[in-house]
């Protein structure tokens, strides 16, 4: 098996990127299916990140505990509109989509996920998340770890992508490029409009300019290979809305539009591994009772409306979505009607495969630590970890390293 | 130790200290020398810019709108005649910035650039209390509502993680305590009646928190000024922390490398006279490691700093219109951070969608054959070139974008592509005026597109 490198230095040369997209779409596709094993080689990953640092306590509600109201008093979710989970757990009343596939047995709720001595930094603790490490040492993702054991060197430029601004650091990986987008209407590489028949001689031009190796990787080695993934995925995904007609009523936001992106690429059948979508803004130091319901509508309808469209093209199946954020919020509201930085939360895993259910306690709002943030019950290398063996078949020690409990959340052999 | 003063050091200088310069400019800067250099860049009160800000107030850009205030600032690092004044205008955009998504007055975020603006060179600490009394920064971190009793910690946390000392040389505690020592620092007139924009700061007792704190090892009765000057104040074994963050974080802007410790203990010692922002970035552009070979070509452009030096480095013209629109796709828009921090430096910005949106903005501006928006003249600056030769419009183009130092096969790809006819047919160059239209401009739109000038 050669390198992701090697392949696209051969690939890129100075084919014309027309003829490019045909190779890798019949003979890409297969060579990944055979480096991965059938059983989870159809298999998708949908990272959903809600950056900032969503609110658990008003997300899944613990509704039954009498502390809760005490220290919600200002922006607590009224308990008794929740919508149940359990005795104990509740949806935050606006999240009917979420209940309603709850209700269909394809949801996971995994409470009080985190990591000892957590940073109640946004930026180290998106870092740690995205890299898997507390202490930090990583530098790849912890996907684009995976990705380098699995999906190297497999010729395909869409095993994974981003809708996104920028390249998240999850999928950050030595030889696997993502594409990053956010829409893909300009996702091309547009030369002189007066000269149509110089458009070829420009992009081999660019590409040899983007061919450059050097000894010691430096940011002109990034930006080549960026520059090869590039054209090596426009001319497809310019394709992928053709003719597409979406199942579900998606929201008129950028997380509705990100998940519908994803569904086309889905279904194009394009062997698509990880796809990743960001929404953010759940940083609600105050007005949070004004603002985080409508962030979690757009969640739970977004969602609801992805999986409708999933089911409408018979796709589902082959298709999980895990949420994170990089900590919740601290038990108690503060005076701005809003909450500071926090620890653990609950996280969700939508799809056919999962095992049903809340996974874990709720939090104990008895015991908050010094700074009157929550308790960690399942390490976050825990909740990756599952997915990782369970969803995508991988060693999932060999990238976390040993000792985390798997949590039993995805179904093991279905599909 | 010494400088190696080239003509090279002077472009280098000019790409780093301000946006990039045109042959004419690198010429008369390598001239002065590199103390007289620096001091031009650096001492830039000196340079008389009332015919520039004059030009500037009569174009239309219309600063009740974001895209207008987008214009506004490109329009400035493009034109001014104090580069250096708008790069480390924009160092501190890039630093301590606030978002109109939550900010919602439009003025609020000028006035915010102005404050940067005005104190980019100052004391560390009147930047400091300029900044935390900022009426934008005190809607986008919260402050305004930070209040005795009802402490919010948002301000306070990044005023110490983000601004001033960085991760680990603080505590929750102190989080916390900072934030109680903030209380009172509030906005008077933030409401919708004047469009946000009419916030001015207030400093109310009686939302004071005048409870004992303990600030970073010292207690009192603190109150904002007391913080700060504690946080600033702040040293450990190794010297000023708030000195050596600033360094460190000056030298990665500037010189694009992380700094070596020996360099941030001579810019801690700098800043320890005085806390003056000037003397540390005079003392970084003066080091000679500023001027190592490592550093040449290693900060990626920004996307407002591409948009800024393609036009700027090709004398073109915009009203950086399509700059702004571009600013989405390419992973930045100005005055609209995703969060506190602001943006990630460096080959962050470089994915496969944002080269795409940033190879478009350069199409415009190579294809642009009207009289308005953002175009050049590319018979222009080629005058005075021998482009006979397929080898002399290359060399030209690639001086002329200080993208003259690529490998060997790169250039011999750019020859190539002016040789090849339509679809890649074997051609000729002729030097005719339809040729350098087509060929120049497309060389231009590949130069500018490829890693090399995403680098400066």
């Amino acid at each position: 098996m050669y390198s992701r490198r090697d392949f696209l230095i051969r690939s890129t040369g100075f084919v014309t990127v027309s003829a490019m997209v045909p190779r890798w779409a019949v003979r890409g596709a297969r060579q990944f299916e055979e480096s991965v094993g059938a059983a989870f080689g159809g298999r998708t990953l949908v990272v959903l990140e809600l950056a900032g640092g969503n609110d658990g306590l008003n997300t899944v509600v613990p509704y039954a505990d009498a502390l809760y109201p005490q220290l919600r008093s200002r922006i607590g979710v009224p308990v008794g509109d929740v919508l149940p989970l359990d005795g104990r757990l509740g949806l935050n009343p606006v999240m009917t989509g979420m209940k309603t596939l709850w209700d269909a047995g394809r949801v996971a709720v995994v409470t009080n996920v985190g990591y000892p001595n957590s940073s109640l930094s946004h930026f180290a603790a998106r870092d740690v998340w995205h890299t898997a490490d507390p202490l930090l040492a990583q530098r790849r993702g912890w996907l684009g770890r995976w990705a380098d054991g699995a999906l190297a060197g497999n010729g395909n430029p869409l095993s994974c992508a981003a809708i996104s601004q920028s390249l998240p650091r999850t999928l950050l990986a030595d030889h696997v490029g993502v594409p990053t987008f956010l829409t893909l209407a300009s996702y091309q590489y547009l030369a002189d409009g007066a000269h149509p028949g110089d458009s070829s001689n420009q992009i081999a031009a660019f590409l040899a300019a983007s061919g450059a190796e050097y000894e010691i990787a430096n940011a002109a080695d990034t930006l080549s290979s960026v520059g090869r993934d590039a054209i090596a995925s426009s001319d497809i995904l310019q394709t992928v809305g053709n003719g597409y007609v979406a199942m579900g009523a998606y929201p008129q936001n950028s997380l509705g539009a990100g998940l519908e992106l994803i569904a086309q690429i889905i279904n194009a059948d394009l062997g698509a591994r990880i796809l990743y979508v960001t929404y953010g803004g759940f940083d609600n130091h105050a007005g949070e009772d004004v603002d985080h319901d409508p962030l979690l509508t757009d969640v739970s309808s977004s969602i609801k409306a992805f999986f409708d469209d999933l089911d409408g093209h018979d796709k589902a199946h082959d298709v999980l979505l895990m949420t994170w954020s990089e900590f919740g919020r601290r038990a108690e509201d503060n005076g701005s009607n809003g909450t500071d930085h926090g620890t653990s939360a609950p996280h969700f895993v939508v799809g056919d495969a999962v095992v049903s259910g809340v996974h874990g306690n709720p939090p104990d709002l008895a015991h908050l630590d010094d700074n009157g943030n929550l308790a960690i019950e399942s390490d976050f290398r825990s909740y990756y970890g599952t997915i990782l063996s369970d969803w995508l078949g991988a060693d999932s020690a060999a990238i976390l390293g040993a000792g985390w409990p798997n949590l039993g959340f995805v179904e093991k052999g279905t599909t | 130790m010494s400088v190696n003063w080239t003509r090279e050091s002077a472009a280098h200088l000019l790409r780093r200290a301000g946006f990039g310069g045109t042959p004419a400019e690198i010429d008369a800067l390598h001239a002065r020398g590199l103390e007289g250099a620096v001091s031009d860049l650096v001492d830039y009160e000196a340079v008389d810019v009332s015919a520039y800000e004059a030009a500037l107030a009569a174009r239309p850009y219309n600063l009740q709108r974001i895209t207008g205030l987008q214009q506004w600032f490109m329009d400035r690092m493009a034109f001014s005649p104090r580069p250096l004044e708008e790069k480390m205008t924009y160092f501190w955009n890039l630093h301590w910035t606030s978002g109109i998504a939550k900010v919602r007055g439009e003025t609020l975020l000028l006035n915010q650039n102005q404050t940067e603006r005005r104190l980019a060179m100052a004391r560390f600490d009147d930047l400091v209390v300029a900044l935390s009394q900022d009426p934008a920064m005190l809607v986008w971190l919260d402050n305004a509502t930070n209040r005795v009793g009802r402490p919010n910690e948002n301000y306070a946390r990044e005023l110490m993680e983000l601004f001033c000392l960085g991760i680990g040389h603080y505590g929750e505690e102190d989080v916390r305590e900072v934030a109680r020592a903030l209380t009172g620092w509030t906005v008077a007139n933030y409401n919708r009646d004047t469009g946000y924009n009419a916030a001015t700061f207030v400093d109310r007792p009686q939302f004071h928190d005048e409870g004992s704190k303990t600030i970073l090892g010292r207690t009192g009765n603190f109150d904002g000024y007391d913080a700060i000057d504690i946080i600033l104040g702040h040293v450990d074994a190794e010297g000023s922390v708030s000195g050596r963050f600033l360094g460190a974080k000056l030298w990665a802007y500037f010189a694009g490398t992380y700094a070596p410790p020996h360099v941030v203990d001579a810019l801690q010692s700098v800043y320890a006279a005085d806390h003056s922002i000037r003397e540390v970035v005079r003392a970084i552009l003066l080091a000679p490691e500023f001027y190592e070979a490592h550093t040449r070509k290693s900060w990626v452009r920004s996307p407002v700093e591409y948009a800024v030096a393609s036009v700027r480095m090709l004398e073109g013209t915009s009203d950086f219109s399509a700059a702004a629109n571009a600013l989405a796709g390419m992973g930045q828009v100005l005055f609209n951070p995703a969060d506190a921090k602001g943006w990630d430096w460096g080959v962050s910005w470089m994915n496969t969608g944002s080269l795409f949106a940033r190879a478009s903005l350069a199409n415009t501006l190579s294809t642009n054959r009207g009289a308005a928006g953002t175009r050049f003249d590319p018979a222009a600056i080629l005058a005075g070139h021998d482009v006979s030769t397929p080898e002399g419009v290359v060399d030209a183009l690639a001086g002329r974008l200080n993208v003259e130092d690529v490998a060997a096969e790169i250039r011999d790809a750019w020859i190539e592509y002016v040789l090849a006819g339509d679809g890649g047919a074997p051609g000729s160059w002729t030097n005719t005026p339809e040729a350098v239209d087509e060929k120049a401009r497309g060389l231009v739109h590949v130069m500018l597109s490829s890693p090399a000038f995403h680098l400066a």
